[in-house]
């Protein structure tokens, strides 16, 4: 029976919906995190009487076949891409995005990584990194003797350092958009890599070319809502116990036949 | 002797209304059905979060038996009536949307499917959660492109914010990049399923007055509670066949006992 293999599918697809939603609860407290939502799309079809065929001599032809699917398969886990709510920190290094953008980060390896966690630090160098401590964009430093800093809309730094009245400007964070951010890869630590299905980086100035602006002071907090995943859940338990219930009512009926000859 | 039992067993085959193995093939014809739209129940049912799946349910038939011409039986023949599953029917009501927040992800609204152009020919699919792919085209999740009115949806590089209206034209902030293609189908039965949430059909057409929800997904119309009870209905039918078989076995067995006993006091 078919049945048997059909519900154990939509079993293991529930599964890694139900830990989707769950990795989305565990980030609900992740600085810039995305929520992501599990896509699921029908396996192949028998075609026990196909759609098309000749029925009679005649030339009639069958209008509809006996088509059976064979269950479920995970496709795809999409990310949800929506704004972040904004949590105000007080802290001089924290800036979140308002709008599209990432920054760019500097991993150890050479490779450039993108984030919307705007958690920045100083490291003993003074330059800004993330609390990882990768170098944030093209390296933006901080004099030791700096009293203030400032971070404009549109990502310049200016510091206020010593007996100075004045600011300067120590450098820019920028950010850069993708044609397809959902394609990015996430490589946990908040970071994610670009990769072919999401094009290369757009470099931009914030609130130019569509970019988002930035706000100091502020972390964006991640878009999962506890309602919205609690309601997930529920939803996958329940399709994970339907098609448990499948599977157990096969089996009665494989029993049934199994005991026509006593 | 031989033509005696024979004649006996036909005429004990009568007494019970038919020939005893019609009985068992008769039943054996429903319990195969039976199996099949159990099949389709747990493809339903394991399809019960799949974007713009479309339920589907198995119909039955008579068929009826061609009655023997032959006049040699005292009584006419009576005609016997197996069970024939001969088609599936989608269940093409539009499902629940739901609100993603994704820009490329789209319902529709009521009747239409999107074109897509996979490597085997043109396919049609109610699932609009769309990405967009290395070339810069509006794909689905299997990287099958999605076809506007003129042909794939091309985007730039530099393209942001991608808006796509009620109506399917779909713009970036660098200006309109086409028409989301929506066709309908004379009759939506004969569309056959493909697996990825594709449809196979023919003679498409383009639907001109489409209703769509960007940022929104339809989900699967699959009703889990009648499912589920029709799934208790086939799984208590199939074990009364069963004991049906039981009985009709015993009854064989009887007969073989009884006609051997004939045979030897004869």
């Amino acid at each position: 029976m078919q049945a048997l293999h059909t519900a154990a599918s939509g079993m293991r697809a529930q599964e890694q919906n139900i830990q989707t939603v769950a990795n989305n609860i565990a980030n609900i407290r992740t600085t810039g995190f995305k929520k992501q939502r599990a896509e699921f799309q029908d396996l192949l079809y028998t075609d026990l009487r196909r759609v098309g065929s000749t029925s009679s001599n005649a030339g009639t032809i069958v209008p509809t076949g006996i088509q059976i699917g064979s269950g479920v398969k995970f496709a795809a886990t999409s990310r949800v891409l929506t704004q972040g709510s904004l949590e105000q920190t007080e802290q001089p290094l924290n800036v979140a995005v308002r709008g599209e953008g990432y920054f760019e980060v500097q991993l150890p390896d050479g490779r450039t990584a993108f984030t919307r966690d705007g958690s920045f630090e100083r490291n003993q160098d003074g330059t800004v990194v993330t609390l990882d401590g990768y170098q944030v964009g093209g390296g933006i430093t901080i004099p030791d003797d700096a009293r203030s800093i400032t971070i404009s809309n549109d990502g310049q730094v200016e510091v206020v350092s010593g007996n100075d009245s004045n600011s300067t400007n120590v450098g820019t964070i920028e950010l850069v958009s993708f044609i397809n951010p959902g394609g990015l890869e996430a490589i946990g630590d908040n970071l994610f890599v670009e990769t072919d299905a999401s094009g290369d980086p757009q470099n931009g100035t914030p609130g130019d070319d569509g970019l988002g602006t930035m706000l100091q002071g502020f972390l964006e907090g991640s878009n999962v809502e506890a309602v919205a995943e609690i309601s997930d859940l529920i939803t996958a338990q329940r399709a994970y116990e339907l098609n448990s219930r499948v599977i157990s009512a096969a089996d009665e009926m494989m029993q049934s036949a199994g005991q026509i000859l006593r | 002797m031989l033509s005696q039992a024979g004649e006996l067993w036909l005429y004990f085959g009568k007494l019970k209304g038919f020939v005893m193995e019609n009985a068992q093939l008769i039943t054996l014809s429903r319990i195969n059905a039976l199996e099949r739209q159990m099949d389709i129940v747990a493809n339903n049912l394991a399809n019960v979060n799949t974007t713009g799946y479309k339920g589907e349910n198995l119909l039955f038939e008579e068929y009826l038996m061609p009655v023997a011409s032959a006049e040699e039986f005292k009584h006419g023949d009576r005609d016997l009536r197996f069970v024939l599953d001969d088609r599936t029917v989608g269940n093409f009501q539009t499902g629940n949307i739901e609100t993603t927040g994704n820009q490329t992800d789209v319902a529709i609204k009521g009747e239409g499917f999107f074109a897509v152009q996979t490597p085997a020919g043109e396919r049609y699919t109610r699932d609009g959660s769309f990405t967009i792919n290395d070339q810069g085209q509006l794909t689905t999740h299997s990287g099958f492109p999605v076809l506007g009115q003129g042909g794939p949806l091309q985007f730039d590089q530099s393209d942001k914010a991608i808006t796509i209206t009620g109506n399917g034209v779909v713009s970036t902030e660098n200006g309109e990049i086409g028409r989301i293609r929506i066709v309908t189908f004379d009759d939506v039965q004969t569309l056959n399923r493909k697996g990825q949430n594709l449809f196979e059909g023919e003679n498409p057409q383009n639907l001109e007055t489409p209703r769509l929800a960007q940022h929104s997904l339809e989900t699967a119309n699959v009703d889990a509670v009648g499912q589920i009870s029709q799934m208790i209905q086939v799984q208590r039918a199939y074990e009364q066949l069963a004991s049906m078989m039981t009985q009709q076995n015993d009854l064989r067995e009887n007969a073989i006992q009884t006609l051997g006993r004939v045979q030897v006091n004869a």
